[in-house]
């Protein structure tokens, strides 16, 4: 455990993921990123890149930092005074933390879906046109094909196509988080950030979103945080592992639950410890 | 675990008395609101008629109704709802929304607050001061201005709480579709907190219907027909008080009449008002 707290994993430089580990380009990347809730050091010096157009998982034991981190790509911190992050974060090479970048713009090309079920309350049309509203015109017969075509992606068309101006919260659970993926994916973000978006749906609703991950994944860079190794395994082409607040170790998945180059990693993917 | 137990005994004996107590506090209430309503219905009842809502009000000795009150307390009623809802909402918003940080938030909750649970009768005599010495006469504007100042912290304490209901969540998903903040706001958190903030407007409606002191000293009274907002005007809370003082047993009749109105009245909106909060609730 004390050797635990003392692992550096700083010699990970951001550069080396582009050479050795990834033939893709790195849709961000973080370096020496910081972030305090307040007084509390939540993310202690982070450097990695996230790889486009590929899914990413994070996954370490519960409060490492991974939803910290996640939250940070949008900077969704800035909606609470007292959280802040120090360092970098560039999207294709630009500074996001950046004060002079638009928030907003920002947000529209780095979607994100909760752990939780977020429907708006409004009709399931107007949850998926609201998002769409806010950057595009687009004619009624568009927006009729933009809502279908998300909801088809999202695996919830079937489902909804004759209630689509019944209320969002009147669906199920499982049906309002392939809503909340829906409508992420309904204004063409570049990245969607997705904090547990299984972790309260059965296991139908669950292979589903999965698939629709894989599916994604051709047109969007993912990130997904997730409590469930198998889930991580499945679906996700790298994964990094967190501890306490620290990056100890970032690889292509394969490679990181077979055979892991940290102890630690391997202590946590094999249930021995976490 | 053991029946006898005496922590589960001594437990039993605090809920048992709780409960009772409660109860009795309840059917306290509840006696002294029943009888209040049966006083009224009994004496107000017969006395409302027709002419109640057709005829002016009487001087003494002779037949009328309430027709120029009724009118004089919807105008103002309606005037000051249209003024106080507004500034009501936005400043609650500002409050839940958008006043996370620095003294202006807190300062005005501590103002809103007192303004509050401040005597009507001081609203009254600051209306006074402010516009009827002013402009040298009572007029229906001052006393809608008076009412107004009587919405107001109603309806920013419940938009606020209201809107301090809707869950950061929610919030935070339109934000992360890259919705600016008024928009979150427009779209989403008044959307979420609808029903409360109408709930809380009506309850201040309710509230001013049957409010006397601030009208006294600002729309004063007037017997005859008047829609001018210009002059002083007439109303039921105000019309009660003089009629139910007088030593007229015409002018009592009307008063019951005009105070089974009035009840009738704040029920109803009470009554809609928790009609409209519970569909929501249960309907998401
Ligand atoms: N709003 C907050 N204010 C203060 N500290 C916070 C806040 N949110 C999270 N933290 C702290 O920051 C650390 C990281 O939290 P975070 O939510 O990122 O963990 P996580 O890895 O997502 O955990 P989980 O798997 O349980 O979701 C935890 O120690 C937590 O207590
Ligand atoms: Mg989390």
């Amino acid at each position: 455990m004390v050797e635990l707290h003392l692992a550096k994993p700083h010699d990970i430089h951001p550069e080396d993921f582009q050479g050795t580990q990834m033939n893709t380009p790195n849709k961000l990347l973080v370096r020496e990123l910081n972030f305090y809730y307040g007084k509390f050091h939540a993310l202690k010096n982070i450097n990695l890149g996230i790889p486009s157009k590929k899914v990413t998982a994070f996954i370490g034991p519960s409060g490492c930092g991974k939803s910290t981190l996640l939250r940070t790509f949008n900077r969704m911190y800035q909606l609470y005074p007292g959280q802040r992050a120090e360092g970098e974060i560039l999207l294709d090479g630009r500074n996001i933390l950046d004060k002079k970048e638009d928030l907003n713009l920002l947000r529209a090309k780095v979607g994100m879906v909760f752990q939780k079920p977020t429907p708006f309350p409004m009709s399931i049309y107007d949850n998926i046109a609201f998002g769409v509203k806010l950057y595009e015109r687009l004619s009624k017969s568009e927006m009729d094909d933009r809502v279908e075509w998300a909801l088809k992606k999202a695996a919830l068309w079937n489902e909804v196509k004759d209630k689509l101006d019944q209320n969002g919260t009147s669906l199920s659970g499982g049906q309002q988080q392939r809503l909340c993926i829906a409508r992420g994916i309904a204004v063409k973000p570049e990245v969607l950030l997705l904090d547990e978006p299984c972790s309260a749906l059965d296991p139908i609703s669950t292979a589903r979103i999965e698939e629709l991950v894989h599916e994604l994944k051709h047109d969007y860079t993912i990130v997904i945080v997730t409590h469930n190794m198998q889930q991580a395994a499945r679906v996700s082409d790298y994964t990094a592992y967190m501890y306490l607040g620290e990056l100890i170790e970032m690889g292509d998945t394969d490679t990181m639950f077979t055979k892991p180059t940290r102890k630690e990693t391997e202590d946590y993917i094999t249930g021995k410890f976490g | 675990m053991n029946r006898k137990n005496t922590l589960y005994l001594r437990r039993r004996f605090v809920n048992g008395f709780n409960l009772t107590l409660s109860m009795v506090t309840v059917a306290f209430a509840l006696f002294f609101l029943g009888w209040i309503l049966l006083t009224l219905i009994e004496h107000g009842f017969g006395d409302i008629s027709l002419a109640t809502f057709t005829q002016m009000t009487p001087p003494p000795g002779s037949e009328g109704g309430l027709l120029n009150a009724i009118v004089g307390s919807l105008l103002m009623v309606a005037v000051a709802t249209l003024i106080g809802t507004p500034v009501g909402i936005l400043a609650g918003t500002y409050l839940a929304e958008f006043g996370k940080t620095g003294w202006l938030a807190p300062g005005t909750r501590f103002i809103n607050d007192i303004l509050l649970s401040g005597p009507s009768i001081v609203i009254g005599l600051f209306v006074y001061e402010l516009v009827v010495h002013r402009v040298g006469h009572f007029s229906g504007w001052a006393g809608a201005i008076a009412l107004s100042l009587i919405v107001i912290p109603v309806v920013v304490r419940t938009s606020e709480n209201m809107l301090l209901l809707v869950p950061n969540s929610l919030r935070e998903a339109a934000a992360a579709l890259g919705a600016p903040q008024w928009k979150v706001v427009m779209f989403v958190s008044y959307r979420a907190a609808k029903a409360g903030i109408i709930t809380g407007i009506l309850l201040a409606v309710a509230r001013i219907f049957g409010e006397t002191a601030p009208l006294l000293f600002t729309a004063l009274n007037n017997q005859f027909w008047n829609t001018d907002m210009n002059a002083p005007m007439a109303s039921l809370a105000v019309i009660i008080f003089q009629f139910a003082m007088s030593p007229y047993e015409d002018w009592h009749h009307l008063a019951w009449a005009g105070a089974l109105l009035i009840t009738l009245l704040v029920l109803g909106l009470n009554i809609l008002a928790r009609a409209l909060f519970r569909r929501d609730v249960t309907h998401g």
